[in-house]
């Protein structure tokens, strides 16, 4: 096989760095006019990061309205989390990541098999239960689009092509590595023949590209920038200044109608 | 509370009457939907996502799970699909990707983007107008996703091409034009103070006040006009606490309105009503600014009055109190002879009106006072209170005969906690839930009162 598909890589990320730099940058020059915050809300720049570490870390909201959503929908994230962690230890820096752990060439082999496996598993469980609440709620089916069935779409196969290949035998992994590293050193290599890794390579880019202009851009830290989240209590205590109307300077403005 | 089916159209025909000429004009808005109006919608909803943070970050990440759709109070009584609050921020959502997302203009209704179109137009006015913009939805999103941000924008663009209702436009050109939502103009307002003045003179046999105008006063109180028409032990429990508690005061006939309207309809008006207040306290050179029992007022008060027409610094308490954080506060000094007797007979539960408790924070002070003065103090059930209470079913400007079927709807999760308590009274500071709540106990065959917090205040205390 040729170097189409890291190029096609390379374009993938690119388009996925510059969108996103684009969508954050749109969010973050946006002003925020007035005081929206949420109460009770937090007094404090501590309070607010806690309020924020709450929501992301441990989604909150989502556990306070539905419990029995929040399983699926918690686990999936974290174990997407933990898939990316694993592929950099076992991909990028396997070399660091066995150091650290201290731990033999085998032995680090067999926990990536056994850790790796179990984590895309439970990807994979999740994903399946968060499109069947999709299909079989009848509230969330109402309000599903097809992009909500893409993205959940493509995620699963993503998931599924690279379980696929951690669970059988002949993948070659070490050429994988190789395909990995040379990529991000600007010195692609072509990747191991297996069609499985060409799949998860291709969908891997698909995802990239249709991160930043989809729903799944919020992938990018969307709560940090929600100001009915992110801004203190303290409308009083401190004057909020709505950058586009200053007009409140000028005192003697008549009010009539 | 269970969600309902589904019932599609169930509300699609509750619509609020349209303001006409008369109303609009005098608020610089389009006499007529002018014949260009869809890109003047859009230029204004681009206006929008350029000011507004709140608004293009919430059009761009919900990732519609759904966690809010059970819930809102219109959609668990109603069942509209649409009233589901990622429902009706998609009616909005759906245009945005048309005209100004990169997906939506490739991709088009695959990527769920829809041209803004009359039936488009229709489905705005009919659903933005059965949200009160109570915020319960986004207590539950995971991003914190503000429905009202969502409602607030959507009425801004449709009041820019003439398309608002008769009762917002009404209401706040009056408070405009006189001074509160009522039209009360000086001469009555000033009548209905001293026919108060007597009622309280009979009640207690001693010389209570409600003053007007009186320049120089500790405290300018502007309560929701509604308080002196309809609510008139609400205003006399402020009467009575103020003389009880040696603090001088005044109402003022040129901000005699707490009440926001603006809030409702556009940024401007939200602005120009609330620079009322700032105004006359400034006039009537008082030291403290208090804001009696009304829901959004103390979040337009609370939240945006510094923002909007600040700094407030030539006060002595240079920010807006409410009249539950005094009273609160009096008490906690034991400024205040309280007797709980006067209140026997009386289960009371509280209702966190939605804007107090959600945009304001202010849940604790009035069940203080309540704790206070009733000996029969109930709360409603887990999930129905302080941040997670369920809105009257009029708020945001809903206020409105005509939106009755969407109103009862709405009402119904919170008859149904308040049954729950087993209560024959319920308190709650806000004039709205007490113009709403006595129809909807009516409406669902529920025998109880309605009340003020300051009116049982009133009631207990001893001069």
């Amino acid at each position: 096989m040729g170097l189409w598909l890291p190029v096609l890589l390379y374009l993938a990320a690119a388009t996925f760095l510059l969108g996103m730099g684009w969508r954050l940058a749109t969010w973050l020059r946006t002003p925020v006019p007035l005081k929206i915050v949420l109460t009770p809300g937090p007094k404090s720049s501590a309070g607010v990061a806690r309020r924020l570490a709450e929501e992301m870390l441990g989604f909150r909201s989502l556990f306070s309205a539905d419990r029995l959503f929040w399983i699926p929908a918690w686990f999936f994230h974290l174990s997407l989390v933990l898939l990316l962690a694993g592929h950099v230890g076992g991909l990028l820096i396997p070399q660091c990541a066995q150091a650290a752990l201290g731990l033999t060439e085998n032995q680090f082999e067999r926990l990536a098999q056994v850790a790796g496996g179990a984590i895309g598993l439970l990807a994979l469980a999740s994903a399946l239960a968060l499109l069947f609440r999709r299909l079989l709620g009848e509230r969330p089916r109402a309000i599903s689009t097809f992009s909500d069935y893409f993205a959940l779409g493509l995620l699963l196969l993503t998931i599924a092509t690279g379980n696929q290949m951690r669970f059988s035998s002949g993948f070659d992994l070490p050429h994988a590595r190789l395909f990995v590293s040379g990529w991000l050193a600007f010195h692609p290599v072509p990747p191991p023949a297996a069609p499985m890794f060409a799949a998860h390579v291709l969908l891997i880019c698909a995802l990239l590209i249709y991160i930043p202009f989809s729903k799944l851009v919020h992938l990018g830290g969307a709560t940090l920038f929600s100001p009915t989240l992110n801004q203190r209590n303290d409308p009083r205590e401190r004057r909020h200044i709505n950058p586009w109307d200053t007009r409140s300077a000028n005192a003697h403005e008549s009010s009539a109608p | 509370m269970k969600a309902p089916h589904l019932n599609p159209g169930a509300s699609a025909g509750v619509k609020a009457h349209r303001a006409k000429k008369d109303l609009l004009a005098p608020l610089g808005l389009p006499a007529e939907r002018p014949a260009d109006w869809r890109e003047r919608a859009l230029s204004k909803f681009d206006e929008l996502l350029r000011q507004r943070r709140s608004l293009r970050l919430y059009l761009d990440i919900c990732v519609r799970c759904g966690a809010c759709a059970d819930q809102c109070q219109f959609f668990l009584g109603g069942g509209d699909p649409n009233n589901m609050p990622v429902a009706r921020a998609e009616l909005l959502r759906k245009v945005y990707r048309r005209y100004f997302t990169t997906a939506g203009k490739l991709a088009g209704r695959l990527a769920g983007a829809e041209e803004l179109t009359e039936g488009v137009l229709d489905q705005w006015y009919t659903y933005f107008y059965q949200c009160s913009e109570c915020r319960r939805c986004a207590v539950f999103c995971p991003f914190g996703v503000d429905t009202a941000e969502i409602t607030a924008a959507a009425r801004e663009i449709m009041a820019c091409i003439g398309v608002a209702p008769k009762y917002v436009v009404e209401v706040v050109k009056k408070a405009r034009e006189v001074g509160n939502n009522l039209g009360i103009p000086e001469a009555a307002w000033r009548d209905s103070c001293q026919f108060l003045e007597q009622e309280l003179k009979e009640e207690t046999g001693k010389d209570i006040k409600i003053p007007v105008n009186e320049s120089g006063a500790e405290v300018l109180l502007v309560p929701p006009s509604a308080d002196l028409f309809s609510n008139t032990d609400t205003m006399m429990g402020y009467a009575k606490f103020f003389h009880a508690a040696g603090l001088s005061w005044t109402t003022s006939t040129y901000a005699s309105e707490a009440g926001n309207f603006g809030l409702f309809l556009n940024y401007e008006q939200l602005r120009q009503v609330n620079r009322r207040l700032v105004e006359s306290a400034r006039q009537l050179r008082v030291k403290r600014l208090v804001i009696g029992e009304c829901g959004h007022a103390w979040r337009a008060a609370q939240a945006f009055m510094d923002t909007l027409n600040g700094p407030l610094d030539f006060l002595e308490a240079p920010r807006p109190e409410h009249i539950c954080e005094l009273a609160a506060r009096l008490i906690r000094q034991g400024g205040l002879k309280l007797d709980k007797a006067a209140n026997d007979g009386l289960a009371v539960t509280y209702h966190d009106p939605c804007n107090l408790a959600r945009a304001a924070g202010l849940t604790e002070e009035p069940r203080e006072i309540l704790r206070a003065v009733v000996r029969d103090f109930r709360e409603m059930p887990a999930g129905t209170t302080r941040e997670k209470t369920f809105c009257c079913g009029a708020g945001g400007g809903l206020l409105a005969d005509e939106l009755m079927d969407a109103r009862m709807k709405g009402a119904q999760p919170r008859v149904e906690a308040f049954r729950a308590t087993g209560a024959d009274c319920l308190a709650t500071p806000c004039a709205i839930c007490k113009a709403q709540l006595p129809v909807a106990f009516e409406h669902y065959g529920v025998q109880a009162t309605v009340s003020g917090v300051m009116d049982l205040l009133g009631k207990s205390i001893q001069l």
